[in-house]
């Protein structure tokens, strides 16, 4: 199973900002495991005196 | 296995001072010895399995989007491609016109073209590190190593025996009517008064054709011909890759600092820098690249010095994410 990114790319267009697809995709990702990272629980570890 | 000292949140600095001083109060003896909990924290397991947790993410992505596959451009390739834009091109080098021939430092000694801060000119001040004749690296040489051609022989011989006026004028009124002939077509240019300025530029396009030219500008002289500056010179100053890089949105003005080519992810974290061509001054400014530069210098200064400057290091007390991450501690501490 593979997926060609070879084809032409998509872009996103905003005022002056031009940002595609794949990048937005990108970062999306990473602010989404910047939340997870902050709400999900960290892991006890076992703690004594 | 190890253990550790339990101070949530690791980095005390993070606490309101108060804070800060009641916790370690509490926590060490009067011999400085750690007196509080501990907790076990295996470095070596964590380090192993984020090791192998990235190998598998990295195999495993690479499998399935594999990495862009775009082919080379060469002069070969470019001179098969648009051989008009590669004569137009020629023409430019031959008569110093072209943007590799007027450049400045590092290549050429061109006055008033140097990128500027203010006063300083970095470019200058590194010099003229890589010097290039565009007429002689990118015609006459290549040219000048292509035996039993009489007709070549004789052009070289006419060009190399000519005042530099001559050959000026000779480049200059073939470069002007090649641009006023019909799709910058050779064969359309009207009659004039060019030398041997024609045959030269015809046997360099054939030589080009058959990938003779990628070779003679990679020459050094030397085992290794690793040196792609001159071909990759030649092919910038024409129109054919920059109309590549423009349909692949990799052009300045496009953000292309932060693109890949097809639908790959690019260089996202360039944004800032690639960002300022945008906008006015940078995007009108011929000392863009000069001027960013500068800017991302300061920016990138000020992000070094951040626990420095009054307000910016206070940003933490404003937006607690801290408190988020190591909530559980401070809904236990009641702070």
């Amino acid at each position: 199973m593979s997926v060609n990114l070879n084809s032409p790319g998509h872009y996103l267009h905003w005022w002056v900002v031009q940002i595609s697809v794949a990048n937005a995709v990108v970062i999306a990702v990473m602010l989404t495991l910047f939340v997870l990272a902050l709400v999900l629980p960290f892991p006890k570890g076992r703690s004594h005196r | 296995m190890t253990t550790v000292p339990l101070l949530d949140p690791p980095t005390p600095v993070l606490l309101a001072p108060s804070q800060h001083r009641t916790a370690e109060a509490a926590a060490r003896d009067t011999t400085g010895a750690w007196a509080g909990r501990n907790r076990e924290y295996d470095l070596l397991k964590e380090f192993v399995i984020a090791l192998v947790v990235v190998s598998l993410l990295a195999a495993a992505l690479a499998a399935v989007f594999s990495s862009p596959d775009v082919h080379q451009v060469t002069l070969s390739s470019w001179s098969r491609s648009t051989p008009n834009d590669f004569v137009a091109t020629a023409a430019t080098e031959l008569d110093g016109t072209s943007g590799t021939a007027t450049y400045g430092a590092p290549y050429t000694h061109t006055p008033g073209v140097a990128q500027k801060i203010g006063p300083v000119s970095l470019q200058h001040i590194a010099g003229v590190t890589h010097p290039i004749d565009s007429a002689a690296d990118f015609v006459v040489r290549p040219l000048s190593g292509i035996p039993g051609d009489s007709a070549l022989s004789a052009a070289l011989a006419q060009w190399g025996s000519a005042t530099p006026q001559a050959r000026q004028s000779w480049a200059s009124s073939y470069d002007d009517a090649l641009q006023k002939a019909p799709d910058n077509d050779p064969a359309k240019v009207a009659v004039g008064s060019y030398g041997p300025v024609p045959v030269m530029i015809a046997r360099l396009l054939a030589l080009a054709q058959t990938g003779g030219l990628d070779g003679a500008l990679l020459l050094q002289g030397s085992f290794y011909q690793s040196d792609y500056t001159r071909p990759l010179l030649f092919i910038a100053d024409g129109a054919y890759l920059g109309d590549k890089a423009a349909a692949e949105h990799l052009s300045g003005e496009q953000w292309g600092m932060m693109n890949e080519t097809g639908s790959f992810p690019g260089q996202a974290w360039l944004w800032l820098y690639t960002f300022w061509y945008q906008v006015k001054p940078f995007s009108t400014s011929g000392n863009a690249d000069a001027l960013v530069m500068a800017l991302m210098g300061v920016l990138s200064l000020g992000l070094i010095c951040v626990p420095f400057l009054p307000g910016v290091r206070s940003i933490p007390r404003w937006i607690p994410v801290h408190r988020l991450i190591w909530r559980d501690y401070y809904r236990n501490a009641g702070t």
